[in-house]
């Protein structure tokens, strides 16, 4: 049992995390497969990346034109967008502040230190000169966050919270990922392989894939790779069930609470899942459902443990 | 280099802690002195240097009001401590338990008995009703046996004769103590040997001590053992480091006022399994800002229903509402009448000389000799809006005489206090290289009223690290001393 803030606070920090480091790394594969494939389009895949985070419309309302520059000062060091990652480690590091005497200190210095060092960097000079040492110094940062919390923290509610946060979100990128190169018909979806390697990059997934499938790269087969590995890491499947395993222990020997139960059903239907009969049953429809289904879970974790058990009656001031 | 950092050292005619009028050290002194002698000044500079990690490390800090980024600063710690020989120190503590008992008393008559010493006169009913702390709310209010001051911090200060006197009462949410026990971890690692020496009497039983007093505050319904939090204003708050450091040391939750909800006079905690029922709040919200319901309705801070709930008997908050009054500096110029009321004794710790400005005569007697005198305003702390007569320009003088001809009731005036002086390592930088020299030194110790009331040894020792000030809070640069009170059998002899 924990302070429901306090809760909500280390769920969130998860989250920015996780989102501040999936930003880096899908910056950085899109920005350098641009450069290692001059044939690809530049101008349609910074679009889908803006998709793919749900900020092209944000980025449209800026009236910028689609380059590289544009998207990725947008995307690094934007304090406008909410998505930006300082605006991601920022709130990230507001969360952990909120918490500071529930979490590590090794943890809070891990955190403040991404902040700190990242306001006093020159971005827009980093970006023109070195961008792979700044997406490698954003990633690195935050994977050395994942380790501090892992070694320092205590296996208590706070750290299953940040945990969870992190699994969730990761499950949710991954899977909006997959939505966008595979949600659209499939005479749509390229045949190029250097696409296909990129997509892999993007959740850190080349190698572990190659040494799962040899050197053959086929678009189906890495759907399935990333959707339902149970080995890697960022698989949809991975993260689904990783997340899981934290809301049981959060449940403890209680009947299961909502989330858990969506979740529980979610992973389930996903686990059991034949490939085959998944792409030809119309693969937008399934991975649309398959995202809603995780925003669900985020929606009933929100409402069961952070919102919890006051009804709204109570806020109302009585008299004394 | 000089390997004696004390040759040239200057008591400059006031009381100092260390050496006696003839420059003699005080035997309970020997030891250190000794110790600090055979080191040289590089040494204690590494020294200066090492503690100054520790406390960053630590994220030992305060924030200043009014400073924007980077608030936060590192805690000014002396590397020279404060020794109080048994002696001394049972005639403190016996004055403080005095004094806090009068003090509960006087509170748990005003709010919830007969006001006794209205009635007779022994403080006037006007002056209390028209202190800014003075609270109509608390009446009824229920605190079980009578621990309005759960926690008070006594200013006490040394005369230039050396006499302990009381500066003032702190009863509402005094701060500091965090620091007593960090100064302390501090200093045992920067100065092991030196500390060997001495048999200086634990600190860090405080949370355990604070614990038990606050469960024993308990309103009777409370579950067994009762559910105690801690209740910040938040981050921002200039405290927040020692909320969270009690907490902590507590074992507690620490709590924000969005945390807590009232259902039927009844104050809960939203936890994750969803609320969890409060007995007890040791509250570090001010009074106004505690229940927006009754108070200020644009606080954030505070729990609508708050004050309904305790009026019920279903919570109890430590310090108890309304103990701004008792703290007041114009009531203060009566504690010791209300020591001789309440318990029939004589004050063991006299106050400063006080003028009640609201008295012609006295009024008079002040104005004739401001520029000899401090003037302070009744209802502020930290420092903020204070005069010395001795140091003000005449345009100071003029505005402070208008200010009191204007409202008597807002000010005191009083005799300025020598304080008592300490040798303190100055100019500490590698080219200042250091130096020893006197300044003025205040304490505050922390008094606990749980199933007795119960003096932590020692407190924070103030010192006014500017040349000459007088001025120790640390919102005006002010630095602090680890407070060493010796066991009764030790007196300075190593173990």
């Amino acid at each position: 049992m924990m302070l429901a803030r306090h809760a909500e606070d280390l769920f969130w920090a998860g989250r920015y995390i996780e989102r501040a480091e999936d930003t880096a790394r899908l910056l950085d594969v899109t920005y350098h497969g641009l450069l290692e494939s001059p044939l690809l389009d530049a101008e349609s895949a910074w679009c889908e990346l803006l998709e793919l985070l749900y900020l092209d419309q944000a980025f449209e309302a800026k009236g910028l034109p689609v380059t590289a520059s544009a998207v990725t000062e947008f995307l690094v060091l934007d304090p406008d967008n909410a998505g930006s990652i300082v605006r991601s480690v920022a709130r990230a590091r507001d969360n952990a502040r909120n918490v500071r005497e529930r979490i590590s200190t090794e943890l809070w210095e891990a955190i403040n230190t991404l902040f700190l060092e990242l306001r006093a960097r020159d971005l827009r000079a980093d970006l023109e000169r070195e961008p792979y040492q700044l997406y490698g110094f954003v990633k690195s940062r935050c994977h050395a966050i994942s380790g501090v919390s892992a070694e320092t923290m205590s296996r208590d509610d706070g750290w299953r919270f940040f945990l969870l946060g992190r699994m969730l979100e990761r499950a949710e990128m991954t899977c909006r990922l997959l939505s966008v190169r595979f949600g659209r018909s499939s005479a749509a979806i390229p045949s190029d392989v250097h696409y296909w390697i990129a997509v892999l990059k993007s959740v850190s997934a080349f190698e572990a894939y190659l040494r799962a499938h040899r050197a053959q790269i086929e678009p189906q087969d890495v759907l399935e790779f990333l959707l339902l590995s149970r080995e890697f890491p960022r698989s949809v499947l991975f993260s689904l069930r990783a997340s899981e395993s934290e809301l049981v222990r959060l449940g403890g020997e209680a009947a299961p609470s909502r989330p858990e139960r969506l979740l529980g059903r979610l992973r389930a239907d996903l686990e059991f899942m034949d490939i085959h009969e998944l792409v030809e049953s119309g693969l937008p429809v399934a991975l649309d459902t398959l995202q809603h289904g995780i925003l669900g879970v985020a929606d009933a974790i929100e409402r069961h443990f952070f919102r919890a058990a006051v009804p709204p009656e109570l806020h109302v001031f009585e008299s004394v | 280099m000089t390997s004696d950092l004390f040759t040239d050292y200057q008591h400059g005619g006031f009381f100092d802690e260390v050496f006696d009028p003839k420059g003699e050290i005080r035997p309970h002194y020997a030891p250190l002195i000794e110790r600090l002698r055979a080191l040289p000044s590089e040494e204690l500079l590494h020294r200066a240097r090492l503690r100054d990690t520790i406390l960053r490390n630590l994220g030992i800090t305060f924030a200043v009001y009014g400073e924007a980024q980077g608030i936060e600063r590192t805690w000014p710690l002396d590397l020279i401590p404060r020794i109080i020989p048994a002696d001394e120190w049972r005639h403190v503590e016996r004055g403080l338990v005095q004094r806090v008992r009068a003090l509960n008393c006087f509170l748990e008559d005003l709010y919830l008995g007969e006001r006794a010493a209205l009635r007779e006169g022994v403080i006037p009913t006007w002056l209390v009703q028209s202190s800014a702390g003075f609270c109509r709310e608390a009446y009824g209010i229920p605190v079980p046996h009578g621990a309005h001051c759960l926690v008070a911090g006594i200013d006490v200060v040394r005369d230039g004769r050396g006499v302990y006197r009381v500066l003032e009462d702190n009863l509402r949410t005094p701060s500091g103590v965090s620091y007593v026990l960090e100064n302390r971890a501090t200093l045992t690692r920067v100065l092991p040997l030196v500390f060997a020496q001495h048999r200086v009497r634990p600190v860090n039983h405080y949370g355990a001590s604070l614990l038990s007093a606050l469960r024993h505050l308990a309103p009777p319904s409370a579950s067994d053992p009762p559910c105690v939090v801690v209740l910040t204003p938040g981050i921002y708050n200039s405290a927040y480091f020692e909320h969270a450091f009690l907490a902590r040391q507590m074992g507690i939750e620490l709590v924000e006022g969005r945390d807590l909800v009232v259902d039927d006079h009844i104050v809960f905690m939203r936890t994750t399994r969803g609320l969890s029922r409060v007995d007890v709040i040791y509250r570090r919200v001010d009074d106004e800002f505690l229940d927006p319901a009754v108070f200020r309705s644009d606080s954030v801070l505070g729990v609508p229903g708050l004050l309904g709930a305790a009026r019920a008997g279903n919570v109890s908050l430590a310090n108890a509402i309304g103990n701004g009054v008792a703290d007041d500096k114009a009531i203060y110029a009566y504690v010791p009448a209300l020591v001789r009321f309440y318990l029939g004794e004589e004050p063991i710790l006299p106050n400063v000389d006080t003028y009640l400005l609201w008295e012609a005569e006295q009024r008079a007697a002040a104005l004739s000799r401001l520029h000899e005198l401090v003037v302070k305003p009744v209802d502020a702390s930290g420092g903020y809006g204070i005069v010395i007569g001795p140091k003000a320009t005449e345009e100071e003088l003029a505005a402070v005489r208008k200010a009191i001809e204007a409202k008597p009731r807002g000010y005191i005036a009083q005799e300025v206090v020598a304080l008592s002086r300490h040798p303190t390592l100055v100019d500490e930088t590698p080219r200042g290289g250091g130096r020893i020299e006197g300044r003025h030194i205040d304490l505050r110790p922390f008094v606990l009223t749980g199933e007795k009331i119960e003096v932590l040894p020692g407190g924070l020792t103030r010192v006014a690290l500017r040349k000459d000030s007088l001025v120790v809070n640390s919102s005006q640069g002010g630095g602090s001393k680890d407070t060493w009170v010796l066991a009764a059998d030790g007196n300075g002899a190593p173990v």
